[in-house]
């Protein structure tokens, strides 16, 4: 391809090629001090092409390709390209990863303890994980917790933190400008920032914590907690894992491991810091 | 695990103890539950995805009400959409029945059965599989 | 009572782990997971004692428990639907 870029996020190397310049530039600068891959190799390819020839010109429009793509995947403005990278990259992770168990989830970490989160789209887990991350957590990843299948050890996958909407005030009062990507506006989820995680989530990258609570937060309502029964928690990540099922009886093993040794809390939050006072007494607890 | 001894080897589940009540329930009651897939669901959330209305396989096709495809021309029937529907616009439309943008309330029902007709396999099936989440 | 006759596979294709009164099944030949409340697993332990149809069942598993409710015979019926539905039972 044209232009391209490599990059190391945690155990998985990526490399974008595209037919643009733009996006990949704009990628370079949001992943400012992130490894290239050691070797070299990478182990997801991302395109980011025209949908026809001519619309690499004309209205261009970003069709996302690379080792594994999805039917009905719609294609993008040129001026949402770096949403479109990013995109490419997580089809990648959801459609190609087999090494882990791979759950639609955030986590971060504290003293080496590992804290997933995992619900529905507009829980607020990403939010609440970039939030966590400035507030003397390390932020593992904002959309895909990996776990080890040998092990049960949660590996981070600290790539830029997706805000949506009203989460993008939030980040913007609490981070540095340097590490903001453009605003995107008008994409088909609404306005989207991408944000760069913290130094230490990039230096600690390779270092993976062992899990220590599940939580299934929902915001929205006032400040409660529940517990969750080991059934229901099962059926709920075997919901937010793309390859549990393909992954057979090494998932199966490794979900029913981080079941028994981990405890799982739902909570419904009203605002963001009320969630984060909560999370604080969890981890408090888990100390003690 | 808690390590008691009964689950040592992960089949006590199975060792029938005698003169326990077995609660059948009634026949219309599920007991086996599978776990599917969930790369629909995620793709969703992950993605940006569109349904053709028709699929290209069947391009041309008119739209009945009740979201069969029929002959070009035909009374009642809605035509077929010169864009795809993008995954928002079809979330609104099966939720709330929102009319996409410049389509009028009684094509877009024949669209919208159309679409809750697809099936693994048609052109937009894995967009609307991903909006099918109970959420 | 003279219907299909099933067969299970042998214990050691399940893997089997108990969560809140309800089993999670890992079956091997076809990898998939499944979750199951009672009777199911029952019904699955008394069909690895040899082939049968739903009258011999219903026989295994009394001598094994107590019945509750008049509905067994359809109920075992339907149960064993699920089961081969999910690939957990075939038929002989």
């Amino acid at each position: 391809m044209k232009h391209q870029f490599a990059v190391q996020i945690g155990p998985v190397a990526f490399r974008i090629g595209s037919a643009w310049a733009a996006p990949l530039d704009a990628l370079a600068r949001l992943y400012a001090g992130y490894p290239a891959p050691a070797d070299g190799i990478c182990d997801f390819t991302v395109r980011l092409e025209p949908e026809k020839p001519w619309r690499r010109w004309l209205r261009p429009s970003v069709a996302i390709r690379g080792d594994y793509i999805l039917p009905d995947a719609a294609p993008m403005a040129l001026g949402h390209g770096l949403l479109a990278a990013e995109m490419g990259m997580n089809l990648q992770m959801a459609l190609g990863q087999k090494r882990y168990l791979l759950l639609h989830a955030s986590s971060v970490e504290k003293d080496g303890r590992a804290l997933i989160m995992t619900g529905e789209s507009g829980a607020g887990k990403s939010t609440l994980a970039a939030l966590l991350g400035e507030r003397g957590w390390r932020l593992m990843g904002d959309e895909f917790a990996l776990l080890d299948l040998a092990t049960g050890v949660l590996l981070p996958f600290p790539r830029a933190v997706s805000l949506k909407n009203g989460a993008i005030e939030v980040m913007e009062a609490e981070v540095a400008p340097d590490r903001f990507g453009p605003r995107l506006c008008g994409t088909p989820k609404g306005d989207i920032r991408h944000m760069r995680p913290a130094a230490d989530a990039l230096a600690r990258m390779g270092e993976g914590a062992k899990p220590a609570l599940i939580l299934f937060p929902r915001f929205g309502s006032a400040a409660a907690v529940r517990g969750v029964g080991a059934a229901e928690i099962f059926m709920r990540l075997t919901q937010s894992s793309t390859n549990y099922v393909s992954l057979g009886r090494r998932g199966f093993d490794a979900l029913t491991g981080l079941i028994h040794a981990v405890p799982a809390l739902a909570i419904d939050y009203p605002d963001t810091d009320t969630a984060v006072g909560l999370i604080d007494d969890f981890q408090r607890e888990l100390a003690a | 695990m808690s390590g008691t001894d009964n689950d040592k080897d992960g089949a006590s589940a199975f060792v029938p103890s005698r003169r326990t009540v077995l609660v059948f329930g009634v026949a219309a009651a599920s007991t086996v539950v599978t776990v599917r897939p969930a790369l629909a669901q995620t793709a969703g959330s992950i993605l940006n995805c569109e349904i053709p209305v028709p699929g290209p396989q069947a391009g041309g096709s008119y739209v009945a009400q009740d979201g069969s495809l029929v002959a070009p021309g035909t009374q009642g029937a809605a035509p077929p959409l010169t864009r795809p529907l993008r995954g928002e616009e079809v979330k609104s439309l099966l939720r709330n029945g929102t009319s996409p943008a410049g389509v009028d309330p009684q094509s877009a029902q024949a669209y919208a059965n159309y679409i809750r007709r697809l099936q693994a396999g048609m052109s937009g099936f894995t967009c609307y599989a991903s909006l099918q989440m109970p959420r | 009572m003279a219907g299909p006759v099933f067969h299970a596979d042998p214990e050691a294709a399940i893997s089997s782990i108990a969560l809140d009164g309800l089993i999670l099944l890992f079956h091997a030949p076809s990898g998939m997971t499944h979750i199951v409340a009672p009777p199911a697993p029952e019904i699955l332990a008394a069909l690895r004692l040899g082939p049968a149809d739903a009258g011999e069942l219903l026989a295994r598993l009394r001598a094994w428990y107590d019945f509750e409710g008049d509905e067994a015979a359809d109920a075992i019926e339907a149960r064993l639907d699920e089961l081969e539905a999910a690939g957990l039972v075939r038929r002989a």
